[in-house]
């Protein structure tokens, strides 16, 4: 009865193997014959376009530029206060303010994306009423919004980073005579920097990937290069979902593919940078590996 | 040989020089402008919005235009809200949307038709036909006289003008099945009409190509001579609207719709063109 | 060499610069609970009822988003259940098999799996399964439930494999060589040993997959056809509340479709916050835990 497991459990693994070798392999058949500079640029000169010279009508280079642009806002919005709340919390897990704020991140790590995007949707409302008439959906609410939405990530994974480091290193930092800070920054910080820098790339892919968020605060279809941080923008995740459902004409279907690839390959790098610091911190002499995907782990 | 191909050149760089002041007047109200137009709201007008747009950026690129679509309720909440500047819908404004100040510049006259997969044999619907279609009365093509096919019912969301449109002068204010797949916009409900051989749906006549095929209705074919000539009953305008009186840059473009310019992007995205109203 | 003034000075001013930080991001999280709950309320202040019925029809002044509430739920139950078995399954496959290098290659596939964008998994979908559903197979317009599911399971199959496998891995180095010396088989070990001493943890490992499942909005979005209706069967199309508010924001304010929006948004916050809690509560004592 129990050898039923055994072959339930090779069956599993020949699906989803196999599923996934499906999946991405149609990903790649039909984006990779799309991937040439018209596919980016459209029919304007690539120089010209990068410069920001020329706008590009039929190319996915203002998409791609608006989710790095976006992505980078968002991290740098979220990264200090993230590893700001990571240390605090780290510092004294007991305490009764560490765990209702603890309790808050975690809740927060796990909500639907689609509420961040509805609370930007009402920021906007409850400041136009207010002291800000001119609030508008942008690239700065959509990075906020992102921000907020990563900062639990980060968070927790400077939290895990910091609390499987050995005791011996605070208490001698304290024994030798150093301030509080002197320990986080000089010894702790140095220690974990590998765990926070795995939650920073966790939070970029997170962030790179997302689409509920940016479709309700800045996200258009047509936007050309992001031109401020109080205008509109482009975004891959959106364009691909736009011009699967919407497409034309094949070279439309072939943007979306495209682009589909394009934000592929982007997460496959932040994956593997990821996987490479793993491996980094388990020669490490500190703390087992903790296990770093997008649940909440804290 | 020479002479006449040098000839044939001259010819060609004179009309291209004796034309260009026409193109450059109809932009050059441009030249001296700046800054950002966003346009959002009916997604029947995206394709004209977008051939203008490109002209006008590729003019003078330090304009900055972006349009997003939405369904022409969200044309009139962000215009109305001052989110955008322009917000375009594809049915006149409701009494309490005009009372929010709102200006309406309709600049093309379109209709809306029922669409079904190219390959699909049926030719021909009547009014009453579609209207026990879209209650969910009718389930199969063979009642129709099509193929012994399920039907796939595709509908708007509740933003939309079409489906307003639709709903108020085809269905006669019946009330649609609820197991209608809502699709959020003219294009996607194209695509997704196109790629089931038992769907059915509705859409704006200019969006109508060789993807999709357009039943008659009542025996008249929806093409946008029908619609013009008023012979295709379910006809709308396409409106600009904009909140109060629109800034320069917004009334450049206001402009540049309604000019000659304007006229043949809106006749080349299959609608026909109106004059600015007095 | 910094005077021990200085260095006392730094300190504060650094430890009030933390704690600045970590109050502003305390305010910005606890604001958007407050947010949603404020932009909610006139929900349950005006009509209760209109709100938490069973009909969605506008045009007639019906906004029951009762049926949203069914299709999210319908949608996480299947997937977070088919999800669970499945993972179960990868989960011994990992501890028993003999063949490490496969078992080390669908580890990686897993995380992996976690890296890919839902929107690609949307994509493909739209490409392959659901012609597939629909002129392969005949079942209706393809967009449906079983689309939706089918995709959720792959979204949260490696959520709940990872929480599983940091699970049983460090029980299974603890049990296995003493479960053989007394006579039982791997696959009794893990079956009878190993899965009867965590369920609770398990438990709270399902209910993790199942928040990802609510939560999610492209696929439904994509995928589910997105009809406002109860269904009759997996091939219907449906509804869930994530997709309503994607479809539905665009409407206008202080109108009952705007008030059902909130309503859909409070529901989906107070849903995953129960869920985010319990499943702390289950899986607390392994948390406290190092895998060693």
């Amino acid at each position: 009865m129990s050898r039923l497991i055994g072959y339930w459990g090779r069956l599993c693994a020949l699906f989803i193997i196999s599923i996934m070798l499906i999946l991405i392999g149609f990903i790649l058949f039909k984006g990779l014959p799309t991937l040439e500079l018209s596919l980016f640029f459209g029919d304007t000169a690539p120089l010209a376009a990068m410069m920001g010279l020329q706008p590009v009508w039929e190319g996915i280079w203002p998409a791609c530029v608006g989710t790095l642009t976006v992505v980078l806002c968002a991290v740098s919005l979220a990264s200090v206060p993230g590893i700001a709340s990571g240390i605090w919390l780290a510092s004294a897990p007991d305490k009764p303010a560490q765990k209702v704020f603890g309790l808050a991140v975690d809740i927060l790590a796990g909500i639907p994306s689609i509420l961040m995007g509805l609370f930007g949707f009402s920021l906007i409302l409850l400041l136009r009423g207010s002291f800000f008439p001119q609030a508008n959906a942008s690239l700065l609410l959509a990075s906020f919004c992102l921000a907020l939405l990563i900062l639990p990530y980060i968070a927790c994974a400077t939290q895990n980073a910091l609390s499987s480091l050995p005791k011996q290193l605070s208490v001698t930092g304290a024994a030798l005579g150093m301030t509080q800070w002197q320990v986080t920054y000089r010894l702790l910080l140095p220690q974990a920097k590998s765990g926070i820098m795995s939650g920073l790339m966790l939070a970029i892919g997170r962030a790179a990937e997302d689409t509920a968020v940016i479709m309700l605060t800045g996200a258009v279809a047509n936007a050309g290069l992001p031109g401020g941080l109080l205008q509109r923008f482009e975004a891959l995740p959106f364009t691909i979902f736009y011009y699967s459902a919407q497409y034309q004409s094949q070279q439309e279907l072939n943007m979306a593919f495209g682009a589909a690839l394009v934000l592929l390959i982007l997460t496959s790098i932040i994956f593997a940078l990821l996987a490479a610091i793993v491996r980094g911190r388990n020669r490490s002499k500190f703390g087992p590996v903790k296990s770093l995907i997008k649940e909440h782990i804290c | 040989m020479m002479f006449k191909t040098c000839s044939v050149r001259l010819v060609a760089i004179f009309t291209l020089l004796m034309s260009s002041p026409l193109i450059a007047d109809e932009l050059s109200a441009f030249d001296k402008m700046n800054g950002q137009l966003n346009i959002a709201g009916g997604t029947a007008h995206i394709p004209v919005m977008k051939k203008a747009a490109r002209q006008i950026m590729g003019h003078n690129p330090k304009i900055h235009i972006t349009i997003a679509g939405g369904g022409s309720g969200v044309g009139v909440q962000q215009v109305a809200k001052g989110l955008v500047d322009i917000g375009n819908t594809g049915r006149a404004l409701k009494n309490k949307e005009m009372n929010l100040g709102l200006n309406s510049f309709p600049f093309a006259i379109d209709g809306v038709a029922v669409i079904i997969h190219p390959q699909n044999p049926v030719d021909d619907l009547s009014q009453q036909q579609i209207i026990e279609i879209y209650q969910g009365k009718i389930t199969n093509w063979r009642e129709l006289g099509g193929q012994d096919r399920q039907i796939h019912l595709f509908s708007r969301d509740e933003a939309s003008g079409t489906r307003s449109v639709f709903s108020k002068k085809l269905l006669k204010g019946a009330q649609l099945a609820t197991n209608a797949n809502i699709v959020p916009s003219n294009g996607a409900m194209k695509t997704a009409v196109s790629q089931d051989m038992g769907a059915i749906g509705y859409s704006s006549v200019g969006y109508i190509d060789n993807m999709v095929k357009a039943p008659r209705y009542n025996h008249i074919m929806p093409t946008q001579e029908a619609c013009a000539s008023g012979e295709y009953p379910v006809v709308r305008r396409l409106y600009m609207n904009t909140k109060g009186v629109p800034n320069a840059l917004t009334q450049a473009f206001i402009d540049y719709i309604y000019s000659e310019q304007g006229a043949k992007h809106i006749q080349a995205s299959g609608y026909i063109a109106l004059d600015a109203q007095p | 060499m910094q005077s021990h003034k200085l260095t006392l000075k730094q300190n504060s001013w650094m430890q009030a610069l933390l704690m600045t930080l970590v109050v502003t991001s305390g305010l910005l999280l606890f604001a958007v609970f407050c947010f949603l709950i404020w932009f909610s309320l006139p929900v349950f202040f005006t009509e209760t009822t209109s709100v938490f019925s069973l009909k969605w029809q506008p045009e007639q002044g019906r906004f029951g988003i009762l049926s949203m509430v069914f299709g999210t739920l319908s949608l996480a139950f299947i997937s977070t259940s088919v999800a669970f078995i499945i993972a179960l399954g990868l989960n011994s496959f990992s501890l028993l098999s003999r063949r490490r290098w496969l078992v080390a290659l669908l580890r990686s596939l897993l995380r992996f799996m976690a890296a890919i964008p839902t929107v690609v998994y949307g994509l493909a979908a739209l490409f392959l399964l659901l012609p597939l559903l629909r002129n392969g197979l005949q079942l209706g317009s393809g967009y449906s439930l079983f689309a939706a599911v089918c995709m959720l399971i792959l979204l949260i199959l490696p959520v709940i494999c990872v929480m599983l496998d940091n699970i049983t891995t460090p029980l299974w180095q603890q049990y296995a060589l003493g479960a053989q010396a007394l006579g039982f088989s791997p696959e009794q070990t893990y079956m009878q040993v190993i899965l009867p001493h965590c369920r609770v943890n398990i438990g709270g490992a399902a209910l993790l997959g199942f928040n990802r499942a609510i939560g999610d909005t492209m696929l439904p979005l994509m995928l589910a056809g997105n009809a406002t209706q109860l269904p009759s069967g997996v091939f219907d199309a449906i509804r869930s509340l994530t997709a309503h508010i994607a479809l539905v924001i665009a409407t206008d304010q202080g109108g009952e479709a705007y008030n059902s929006l909130f309503a859909s948004g409070i529901l989906l916050l107070m849903c995953s916050a129960c869920i985010c809690l319990l499943s702390r509560y289950l899986m607390g004592r392994h948390r406290l835990e190092q895998p060693e």
